[in-house]
């Protein structure tokens, strides 16, 4: 009997230490398989969503260096910044010796990293279902795939939250959500747009368009969406732009600007998406 | 030959080889922590050194070359010294190769197939840029139905560099995520040359540097003017196209590595000229060891001075080939 | 047996006929070309020299069309000169004459000995040996012109044709170009055109021309030719004959 349990135990420390030395194998949004032989160490993000995402599972103390625009949460601010997604710098991310790095697509630095013997791993985060998939993806990596289920577990009771926050007269209103004063707006597929649907808000931009259309804005005054949203910078001037005056939304104020540090979190396809919903909620709830 | 003038020639060969030699050994020992020497025998030296600083260096010095011998080529071609090698429009079409290149994601399904969409990002930056160069000049040719003669080919490569460019920005309009990376593409940069780079490099400098040289001939006869070169019995429009070939080659493989880098075309002709005026034989092949030259030296500041931030080398070249202009400007204006 | 000759020769530049119908056979020894300003001197040089293709007749060169010659062989038949200095950059003098060896040579063959030796006689008979070695940016308009005169020399070709050889050239140096001329007339063909009257009427031949043809041609002697010569010129001019020569000079009297 004593010896029965005996070996029960000893069977199941050697099934646990098999999985914890289990390498990790998982396939990018390129396709392309990465084989590790154990979950990495020393991660560098090149993409500030994804270091979000990484620190929101857990990773945040393997992460040894960041892109110049990660700075949430404060844990990343001390490390060490490695230029933009277009121009990082080769050589200090090879120095920092990192067992993989994120990215996101077509990137020259990916095809470098790549030859030089650095694993890279492309995540995008476009849509909402990316972020959920990304979060897995990102579990995986870390070797502690149980952990994405309660980050998004959290994000998707945030969003219900922000959306019960949403007074009910406000449902079905249809937004426009500036993203660039080009103008650039956000698309019901983008995830900007799929946060808008699920506060109960509709969009001006019709789908077919793409996640984040360049309109003309002919197109926006003749929609007469019945709320502005954006960076604050940009709905600020929009009652100066020809014609924009006589939008009933600006008329009647039903404006949402953003400061700089609130209109990033909303712009940001990671952990904080629920985050984002509670803020836009705050707004609108704060409309007459 | 005349003593003096064979003594200047000799001296600025020796002079840029030694530079070239010194910035070589500069760029070994110039990294993400500034100049560290001791680097070249630390731990990591095989990868840091070995893998990215030796073949950065290398091939910032080889695009130079292959700027400096476009722009010598450019200059001797059109017989006018404001000619850099990006006229013909190679580098519009590798702009729009690269816009397309980092766009094809995000157009993928709405206004390319997914098919067109994957073999566009499986390509590879690199070898688009190179293939959209050739494109262009191509394009430019055609345009001007061949080389016949000069003014049409320069007019026809301002239309096709306006055409061209006018695409890119409808690209990048409908897919503003490429933006960033044409911007990128569009100032340069020689943070990204691996030995792969290196190799490919080397052969298109074994290849256009002696064939340039063997029809330097030619562009000496020109300098006469065209009607005149043509009574010297040579084949203008045929020559032209061989010239204009190796431009596109040359610029297109450089481009294709790094970008869009400013002036070094422009500049390097000129240096050469200033200190050893000569016939285009010695001008073509000592344009590219200043080419070469003076972008090492761009890249190995560009490492040094906001390290452990880099400049972009298109930055650097831009300051000093622009200071050069105006500094030649003002001296001109004062004779 | 002529080694150029016109034939009918018609040439229109940008819509507008320049020659009307030129036939013309070209004797050895020094012919000039004159006649007013715009009647298609420089056109006519330069269709006989291959640059420009007629409307319609022919350019017969040691009595084959222009056409049927290659390039090259036509070049080592025939050196031409432009009128103006569109030569421009950095190359010395003796690089500008040594192309004149291209026709020859061709793009690959360095020059040789005998090269060197034929460069070094053109410019000894347009005295610009001494300065061989400078820059042409650093030339006078007239040692340009002497230098470029080098190079269509170092060609060594039977017919030279060339566009206002005694642009820029003070007058000994005018003297001494006509001295070459004479002297290579003896052996070549040699044409220029001359907007100076006087130099002019040195040569062996002269062919009148006025709106596009040619009015007379005819030695340098002919009263034929001299009276063709005043009146292209709307008797502005006079022929004299001073010695042996002729000369023409202001007509202010009438």
């Amino acid at each position: 009997m004593r010896i029965t349990r005996w070996l029960v135990s000893l069977l199941l420390a050697l099934a646990a230490f098999q999985a914890a030395a289990a390498g990790v194998s998982l396939k990018d949004d390129r396709g392309r398989t990465l084989q590790l032989a154990a979950p990495p160490q020393r991660v560098v993000s090149l993409l500030p969503s994804l270091t979000e995402s990484l620190c929101a599972l857990g990773g945040c103390p393997r992460l040894v260096g960041t892109d110049r625009y990660s700075n949430s949460p404060p844990e990343v601010v001390a490390l060490p910044k490695l230029g933009g997604i277009d121009d990082a710098q080769v050589e200090r991310i090879v120095a920092l010796k990192p067992d993989v790095v994120l990215a996101a697509t077509s990137a020259r630095i990916i095809e470098r990293l790549e030859s030089l013997g650095v694993k890279v791993i492309v995540v995008e985060s476009k849509t909402h279902a990316d972020v959920q998939r990304s979060l897995n993806t990102l579990a995986q990596l870390l070797g502690t795939p149980e952990r994405a289920a309660p980050v998004w577990e959290r994000i998707q009771r945030e969003m219900g939250e922000a959306a019960a926050r949403v007074p009910p007269q406000l449902r079905g209103q249809r937004v426009y959500f500036e993203v660039d004063a080009s103008p650039y707006a956000a698309g019901p597929g983008s995830f900007i747009g799929e946060t808008l649907v699920r506060l109960g808000l509709a969009n001006i931009v019709a789908p077919e368009l793409g996640p984040f259309p360049k309109l003309n804005p002919e197109y926006v005054l003749r929609a007469q969406p019945d709320i502005l949203v954006g960076a604050q910078r940009n709905v600020g001037e929009m009652p100066g732009r020809p014609g924009w005056s006589a939008l009933r939304a600006v008329q009647r104020q039903r404006i949402c600007g953003f400061d700089p540090a609130h209109y990033e979190v909303l712009i940001r396809p990671g952990p904080r998406m629920g985050e984002a919903a509670l803020q836009l909620a705050d707004c609108l709830a704060a409309l007459r | 030959m005349n003593g003096h003038a064979r003594l200047l020639r000799r001296r600025l060969v020796v002079t840029l080889a030694v530079l070239a030699l010194a910035l070589v050994v500069a760029g070994l020992a110039a990294g993400s922590e500034g100049w560290s020497p001791a680097s070249l025998w630390g731990p990591d030296a095989p990868l840091i050194v070995g893998q990215i600083r030796a073949p950065r260096t290398l091939g910032a010095w080889l695009v130079g070359a292959l700027l400096g011998l476009a722009g010598a080529v450019a200059q001797g071609l059109f017989r006018n010294p404001l000619a850099d090698p990006y006229l013909l429009g190679a580098a519009s079409g590798a702009t729009l190769a690269v816009v397309l290149g980092l766009a094809a994601q995000a157009m993928a399904g709405h206004y390319i197939s997914l098919a067109t969409a994957s073999l566009l990002s499986s390509a590879g930056l690199v070898l688009g840029a190179f293939l959209g160069a050739l494109g262009g000049v191509l394009l430019t040719l055609l345009l001007s139905r061949g080389a016949q003669h000069t003014t049409r080919l320069l007019l026809a490569g301002v239309v096709v560099g306006v055409v061209l460019g006018a695409a890119s920005d409808l690209v990048t309009n409908v897919a503003p995520d490429a933006l960033r990376g044409k911007q990128w593409f569009m100032l340069g940069s020689t943070s990204f040359l691996g030995w792969q780079s290196v190799l490919l490099l080397g052969a298109g400098v074994l290849v256009c540097v002696p064939l340039a040289w063997r029809l330097a001939r030619a562009l000496d006869a020109l300098t006469l003017g065209t009607d005149s070169a043509l009574s010297l019995g040579l084949a203008l429009p045929r020559l032209r196209l061989v010239l204009v070939v190796v431009l596109a080659l040359a610029t297109g493989l450089a481009v294709a590595q790094s970008g869009l880098i400013a002036f070094v075309g422009l500049v390097a002709p000129h240096l050469v000229r200033r200190f050893a005026p000569s016939a285009q034989g010695y001008l073509l092949v000592v344009s590219a060891l200043m080419g070469g030259t003076l972008l090492l030296a761009a890249d190995v500041l560009a490492r040094l001075l906001i390290a452990p931030q880099e400049l972009p080398v298109g930055v650097l070249t831009a300051l000093l080939g622009g200071g050069y202009l105006l500094w030649l400007l003002h001296r001109r204006g004062i004779e | 047996m002529s080694a150029l000759a016109c034939a009918d020769v018609h040439v229109a530049l940008g819509g507008t006929p320049v020659l009307k119908g030129v036939t013309l056979a070209l004797q050895p020894g020094w012919t000039v070309i004159v006649g007013p300003n715009g009647v298609g001197k420089s056109t006519l040089l330069r269709v006989m020299a291959g640059l420009l293709a007629p409307a319609s007749g022919t350019v017969l060169l040691q009595g084959r069309p222009l056409s049927a010659w290659s390039a090259r062989e036509r070049a080592r038949q025939l050196a031409w000169l432009a009128q103006q200095g569109e030569a421009r950059g950095e190359l010395t003098v003796r690089d500008i004459v040594h192309l004149g060896r291209l026709p020859q040579l061709g793009l690959f063959t360095p020059p040789g000995p005998q090269d060197e030796a034929i460069v070094d006689a053109a410019m000894a008979a347009t005295e610009c040996s001494a300065w061989q070695h400078r820059h042409l940016h650093a030339l006078s308009g007239g040692e340009r012109q002497r230098a470029l005169i080098a190079r269509a020399l170092a060609v060594q070709a039977p017919v030279l044709l060339l566009d206002e050889p005694t642009t820029h050239l003070d007058p000994p140096h005018q003297v001494a170009l006509v001295r070459l001329f004479q002297r290579l007339a003896r052996t070549q063909t040699v044409v220029s055109v001359l907007h100076d009257l006087p130099l002019a009427l040195q040569a062996d031949r002269l062919v009148v021309m006025k709106d596009g043809r040619v009015e007379a041609e005819g030695a340098h002697d002919d009263p034929a030719v001299h009276a063709a010569l005043e009146s292209v010129f709307d008797h502005a001019v006079r022929v004299e004959r001073v010695g042996k020569r002729f000369l023409t000079i202001p007509n202010l009297d009438s």
